[in-house]
């Protein structure tokens, strides 16, 4: 299983298909939620993530498709783009330097 | 340009349409769409991929909003960034939960960024969701949806 240590993540991508509507709305959240933590929060289709992600928010229904572009990234994987408690857990790692597994 | 000049050059007037009705999601979707062509913002081609991407994976968001787009390849059928709210005051059906308030998204670029997420904020709050639910005119829609300056 991947893992990452929240203290580490500098880099969180949040992927939809199209990069312009769902990701956008939860990005923007996270970018506010870590603003104090120096995590650059970028949001971005699928098939244009960026290399340097250290963890990948993504629906659940993509989650495979983020795999395959980016293999040995940890993926969160979620249901709901406002209030989904693995997002609430991320962002706990994150401020509290602790790990986040998939 | 402040912030907010942008923001009104996103939403324009004609496509805040506040007493909508539609039969079910495909056509509240195809209403959204309608409106982003009419505005110029969109080919008509857009709104076939807007109905594509509500089938593949829906775009509710919760609180009754949804956010229809379209796909990564639609993108070609966008001819200027801009969003439309459309408010169903009866409710449209959306494979089970209601609808009331579409927020159709068409964009290449970031500028509508800063607006949606405020839109984030909205449905965080419930009283604020509520309100935009229940907005009747283009200014209360516009007010809800405009980021603080100072953030």
């Amino acid at each position: 299983m991947t893992t990452i240590n929240g203290s580490a993540i500098k880099t969180l991508v949040v992927a939809c298909d199209a990069g312009m509507g769902s990701s956008v709305m939860l990005a923007g959240q996270l970018r506010r939620q870590l603003k104090k933590n120096g995590v650059t929060v970028v949001h971005a289709a699928v098939a244009e993530i960026p290399v340097e992600a250290d963890v990948i928010v993504t629906h659940q229904g993509l989650a495979d498709r983020v795999r395959g572009v980016a293999p040995d990234t940890v993926i969160v994987s979620i249901q709901l783009f406002i209030g989904d408690p693995a997002v609430a857990r991320l962002v706990s790692a994150i401020q509290t330097g602790s790990d986040v597994g998939e | 340009m402040s912030v907010n000049d942008a923001l009104t050059g996103l939403l324009d007037d004609r496509a805040i349409r506040l007493a909508e009705t539609a039969a079910d999601r495909d056509d509240a979707v195809r209403r959204c769409g309608e409106a982003l062509v009419a505005i110029g913002a969109a080919k008509p081609s857009y709104v076939d991929a807007m109905l594509a991407r509500e089938r593949s994976v829906s775009t509710y968001v919760g609180e009754g909003v949804a956010i229809p787009h379209g796909t990564l390849t639609s993108k070609e059928d966008i001819e200027r960034d801009a969003l439309a709210v459309l408010r169903f005051p009866d409710g449209v059906d959306w494979d089970g939960e209601r609808v009331t308030v579409c927020v159709a998204i068409a964009a290449r670029g970031d500028g509508h960024v800063a607006l949606l997420g405020e839109l984030a904020l909205v449905l965080l709050d419930p009283e604020r969701a509520r309100l935009l639910r229940a907005a009747t005119e283009p200014d209360d829609v516009r007010r809800l949806l405009t980021p603080d300056e100072e953030e």
